[in-house]
């Protein structure tokens, strides 16, 4: 993908589409035929987008040292990577925390409402997954590390945002439409999900994290593994 | 290239024998990428919504034609694109594409917001203007191709006309904007 074509994709993530309606109620009106199950709550985009922007000020107002030195931004897909000068106080902790209750594949999907991609790799697949709306995670094991897969989609997802410091080295790599691979020193990771639970921000220190958008999907790796190893992961995933 | 809607072989199977709860599943799946296609072509946001939900319509009857194993999503936007087509032509008001309002200031930084570096606010909107004067057709393969994130083969079904009709359509397109963008 050329640097133009990349800056069209990113031209997509700022472009004001109108709100999308919620079509499932009237087209099941005209399948000619009702049920009483309930289903998925319509989508408020208004009201999302409003809570959106809530979580954004809340979370710059929770971190004067990431408000006072913001550098530079990007967007990739649901995902906002914020260069500063001084990380926000985060710990080191378990890959999957924060993330929820493990679950079993199909629990999960059903939560997330979204059906996971996983790599063709050697061995059981993953027994243990943790959703949230619009987000579903697994842990894979890969050339015997560890590796935290998310998979996120761009019109679900609540707020996740990495703060990366000058230690930390964020570039773009070709996969998907669009991709950026961070390593060095450890960024801290910031996320919060759904305009229900606002309050629920988490945060903690992350690794070496591969992030691209493939359709309307955003896809996480993050895990000790090379640049290399990484993008060759990522390929079998959205292959 | 897209995270699969659950299941969606089996929702397919079970729309085909007419379960509406399965179908009304895959509706939910789609409606959003339904939506931003049949926006881009018509360029009016309620033929677009009338567009995407005659296409879910039409879809749910002609399912019976519709291949085992074949790939949902292309199939469903060629019949939503074909809705949003014949409503453009039908003239009205179009829209011009637009950004978003800047949403730096909301996340408390001062600084600019390039993505990645590759664009400045200058660079956007000369680059959104740039697409706006696109002729219909570059612009449409444009869109659906970099603004929806359809694949080459998903932009020749929703626009009914050849992979390589596709291909030379972006060619084109990308070396007008390239100019904008130098």
């Amino acid at each position: 993908m050329t640097e133009l074509e990349r800056a069209l994709v990113a031209l997509g993530q700022e472009l004001d589409f109108p709100p999308e309606p919620d079509l499932v109620a009237a087209v099941r009106a005209r399948l000619g035929e009702r049920r009483g199950l309930a289903f998925l709550p319509p989508r408020r985009a208004l009201a999302f987008a409003v809570a959106l922007i809530v979580v954004a000020f809340g979370i710059a107002m929770a971190v004067p040292q990431a408000r006072s030195a913001i550098l530079r931004f990007f967007h990739i897909g649901a995902v906002t990577v914020e260069r500063v000068e001084t990380l926000p106080r985060a710990q080191q902790q378990p890959l999957a925390t924060g993330l929820g209750p493990p679950l079993s594949r199909r629990a999960a999907e059903s939560r997330a409402q979204l059906g996971i991609r996983l790599p063709a790799l050697e061995g059981p697949p993953p027994k243990r997954y943790y959703a949230q709306p619009g987000l579903i995670a697994t842990l894979l094991h890969y050339r015997d590390e560890p590796v935290l897969l998310a998979e996120m989609r761009e019109d679900q997802v609540m707020l996740f945002k990495k703060f990366a410091g000058p230690g930390t080295d964020v570039q773009p790599v070709q996969i998907g439409l669009y991709g950026l691979w961070l390593e060095g020193e450890r960024h801290v990771l910031m996320w919060s999900f759904g305009p229900g639970e606002l309050h629920r921000i988490q945060t903690r220190l992350a690794g070496n994290v591969l992030i691209w958008l493939a359709g309307n999907t955003t896809y996480r790796l993050e895990g000790d593994l090379t640049k290399e190893q990484m993008l060759e992961l990522a390929r079998d995933i959205t292959r | 290239m897209v995270g699969r809607p659950l299941d969606e072989s089996d929702l397919i199977q079970r729309a085909k024998r007419g379960e509406t709860h399965a179908y009304e599943e895959l509706v939910h799946a789609y409606q959003g990428i339904a939506f931003r296609t049949a926006y881009l072509i018509a360029r009016n946001a309620a033929d677009a919504e009338e567009a995407a939900q005659d296409g879910f319509v039409n879809a749910w009857r002609a399912l019976g034609r519709f291949r085992e194993g074949a790939p949902f999503r292309p199939w469903l936007l060629r019949i939503v694109a074909n809705e949003a087509r014949n409503r453009r032509r039908s003239g009205g008001r179009r829209a011009q594409l637009a950004l978003r309002a800047a949403t730096e200031e909301s996340s408390g930084g001062a600084a600019p917001s390039p993505e990645a570096t590759l664009l400045s606010a200058e660079q956007r909107e000369e680059l959104i203007a740039a697409v706006n004067e696109l002729p219909e057709e570059q612009r449409a393969v444009i869109s659906l191709r970099y603004f929806v994130g359809l694949s080459e083969h998903e932009v020749a079904e929703a626009l009914g006309v050849p992979q390589g009709t596709v291909k030379s359509r972006t060619a084109r397109a990308l070396e007008r904007l390239r100019e904008s963008y130098d």
